[in-house]
């Protein structure tokens, strides 16, 4: 047995300093940075950023399953309910996966197996953390579950491609809460899906959560999205969070020049404007961080200071964080 | 009124083992020159093969279609060629679209080449002034696509389309795989270009908020039928059909303090593998009865706004 660091003081889940680091082509590529976050119990906290940004690499560090070759978590702790995941032992890691913490994936297209009966795939889950092995009682709960997101009992001996693609993002979620997870990792759980299919599943995973008091820590790019279901909200940029704080704060009053981009960016439904305010340039090269803010580049506010090292977090005025150390003249909006 | 190009009820049906797939189902519209028309839809409502075929990607099984009042339904071998350089299309995954195989260089080239028209320097000078215009840098010439992040590998795209100095583009989704600070450039450039050639665009999407940016006119299609045609502004302002209202009302707001007011919808779009007459969005709309089972007819209920729905007047007067 391992011996529980249990600390009833900290947030239900609690990153610090995570960095992760993958290797490719002999080069190291900074996938993650430094990033801290708590989530409290029956909250959603929302992660949102580009492709590439690392946000699905942090999900995966949490259920550890960051790829074996290649990657490593470099250093930081991760703490769920006081305990150290990082610290387990793979045999208790895999306890905690798929029962305590689950995660929907992005794309239901390949998160399903196509050779398995979609039923069976959702008793496996209950039957690995079950303790005991009746096979019925499994497949009783799996029954359950399918009616839970919406699906037919009876359609439990169907196969992925008899379902369409939100039928199919169903039964992930359906595997996803089978144990009745205390955290959900969510990537992009709509993402593949039409705007009409993606209320329903919003409305169903927000139902489910407030059902079971279930954290949600959910990773998008759709600024909607995280307006309708978030309590927190945490940009990341480059592998770094560069702006948390609540929804309120982050929409009300987004602090930092890639945020304030990112919301010019998108198309306006309730004003015309001949053109979109795009951010030039692109995201750097995970490879090659620039020394300083990795957002300088692409940025109007940049200054020679921003240029030469990282810069630390600041607490705006209405109090969230920002790592931006222009922050007053990018709110008085001078160059 | 100079219309570039006019759909006159065409059809595209798929043969599957399964039956007859009705992806385009008697479509009409005309597109003005220099305008933009979106086509929104979920998956699978046919809005791509509905662009596939009016550029002959696609045979029409029924129909006709004119280009600057020419009718090019039928045509084939050399007179296609002819009337598919002035309809291009620009594709919706960037990642996809280009041969990895070729040079960035030599994929603007090529239909340069395969038309037949110009000398080796006027191909030249016609590359370097393509990649001028979408912005490539000149050091990307000799690039190949897995070099390029997506937001360039589109401008490729948009420069192989335009090399031929087309007067209509179809654009499928070109920027629905790109991030949104991506994807504002892209659809500036398409405006832009727009605009300094006369450009004629059908833009085929599913992102109500891009859609709204960047049309004049808007046709909501459902199941292979166009359900509701009218103005950019006035589809916004005045949702008529159930499905667009619907549709609509699913976008999540990024105003935080108007949170949707959802008209959330039963069940999923439907097969159109032989579909029955009648309304085909009947299945899953709130407010179908025995009517919505019969041929349903398009109605002009203000000028120039079009609604395929028999229950339209009843039921009007419940939307606030």
């Amino acid at each position: 047995m391992h011996q529980k660091e249990i600390n009833t003081d900290m947030p239900f889940l609690s990153i610090k300093d995570l960095k992760v680091e993958y290797k490719s082509d002999g080069q190291i590529v900074h996938a993650v940075n430094d990033v801290t976050l708590q989530l409290e119990r029956g909250k959603t906290l929302g992660l949102v950023g580009e492709t590439g940004a690392g946000k699905t690499t942090i999900a995966k560090s949490i259920l550890r399953i960051l790829p074996d070759v290649g990657s490593h978590i470099a250093s930081g702790e991760i703490y769920l309910e006081g305990e150290n995941l990082l610290k387990l032992s793979e045999t208790n890691m895999r306890k905690i996966r798929g029962n305590k913490v689950s995660m929907i994936f992005q794309d239901p297209m390949t998160a399903l197996n196509p050779v398995l009966r979609v039923g069976d795939q959702i008793a496996e889950v209950v039957s690995l953390h079950s303790d005991n092995n009746n096979r019925a009682e499994h497949e009783k709960r799996a029954k359950e579950m399918l009616e839970i997101v919406g699906i037919p009992a009876e359609r439990y001996y169907a196969y992925p491609h008899q379902f369409s693609g939100g039928m199919k993002q169903r039964v992930v979620i359906a595997i996803a809460l089978a144990c009745n997870p205390d955290l959900l990792l969510a990537d992009e759980p709509t993402t593949a899906l039409d705007v009409t299919i993606q209320a329903q599943v919003l409305d169903l995973i927000a139902e489910l959560r407030n059902k079971y008091n279930t954290a949600m820590l959910l990773i998008t790019h759709d600024m909607g999205v995280v307006a309708q279901v978030c309590d927190t909200v945490a940009v990341i940029y480059a592998g770094s969070i560069i702006e948390y704080g609540t929804k309120q704060q982050i929409f009300k009053h987004p602090s930092h020049p890639y945020t304030i981009g990112l919301f010019g960016a998108i198309p306006d439904m309730n004003e015309d404007e001949e053109w979109l305010h795009p951010i030039d340039g692109l995201p750097p090269d995970p490879t090659n961080l620039p020394q300083g803010c990795s957002f300088a580049p692409r940025c109007k506010f940049a200054t020679d200071a921003c240029r030469k090292e990282p810069v630390s977090m600041y607490t705006t005025q209405d109090g969230h964080d920002c790592r931006c150390c222009r922050i007053d003249a990018v709110m008085k909006g001078e160059d | 009124m100079n219309p570039v190009i006019e759909v006159k009820n065409l059809k595209k049906y798929f043969t599957t083992p399964r039956g007859m797939l009705h992806a385009v189902d008697d479509v009409t519209f005309t597109i003005e020159k220099g305008r933009t028309l979106g086509v929104v839809g979920e998956s699978g409502c046919g809005k791509s093969t509905l662009g596939r075929t009016i550029i002959h990607l696609h045979e029409s099984t029924e129909g006709q279609i004119l280009l600057n009042g020419k009718d090019v339904t039928n045509l084939k071998g050399k007179d296609l060629r002819q009337a598919r350089e002035k309809m291009q299309i620009i594709f919706q995954d960037p990642y996809s679209s280009l041969d990895p195989r070729k040079t960035i260089d030599s994929t603007i080239r090529e239909p340069l080449i395969v038309s037949r028209r110009f000398t080796k320097s006027q191909i030249d000078q016609k590359t370097q002034e393509l990649m001028d215009l979408v912005g490539i840098d000149e050091r990307l010439r000799k690039a190949y696509p897995h070099e390029l992040d997506g937001g360039r590998r589109q401008r490729v795209g948009i420069a192989r389309a335009l090399a031929l100095e087309p007067e209509f583009v179809v654009c499928d989704e070109p920027v629905s795989a790109l991030d949104v600070s991506i994807q504002a450039q892209v659809l500036n450039l398409l405006k832009k270009l727009q605009k300094e050639k006369g450009l004629t665009y059908m833009f085929v999407t599913h992102d109500m908020s891009v859609v709204r940016h960047i049309s004049d006119d808007i046709c909501v299609m459902y199941l292979g039928q166009v359900v509701e045609k009218c103005s950019s502004k006035e589809l916004f302002k005045n949702p008529l059909h159930p499905y667009t209202r619907a549709l609509l009302s699913a976008i999540p707001s990024t105003d935080i303090d108007k949170p949707n007011k959802r008209e959330i919808l039963r069940g999923e779009i439907t097969s159109p593998v032989n579909p029955k007459p009648g309304c085909r969005f009947a299945a899953r709309c709130p407010y179908a009865n025995e009517e919505c089972l019969k041929q349903q007819k398009q109605e002009e209920v203000s000028p120039g706004h079009f609604v395929t729905c028999c229950r339209l007047k009843e039921i009007s007067s419940s939307y606030n």
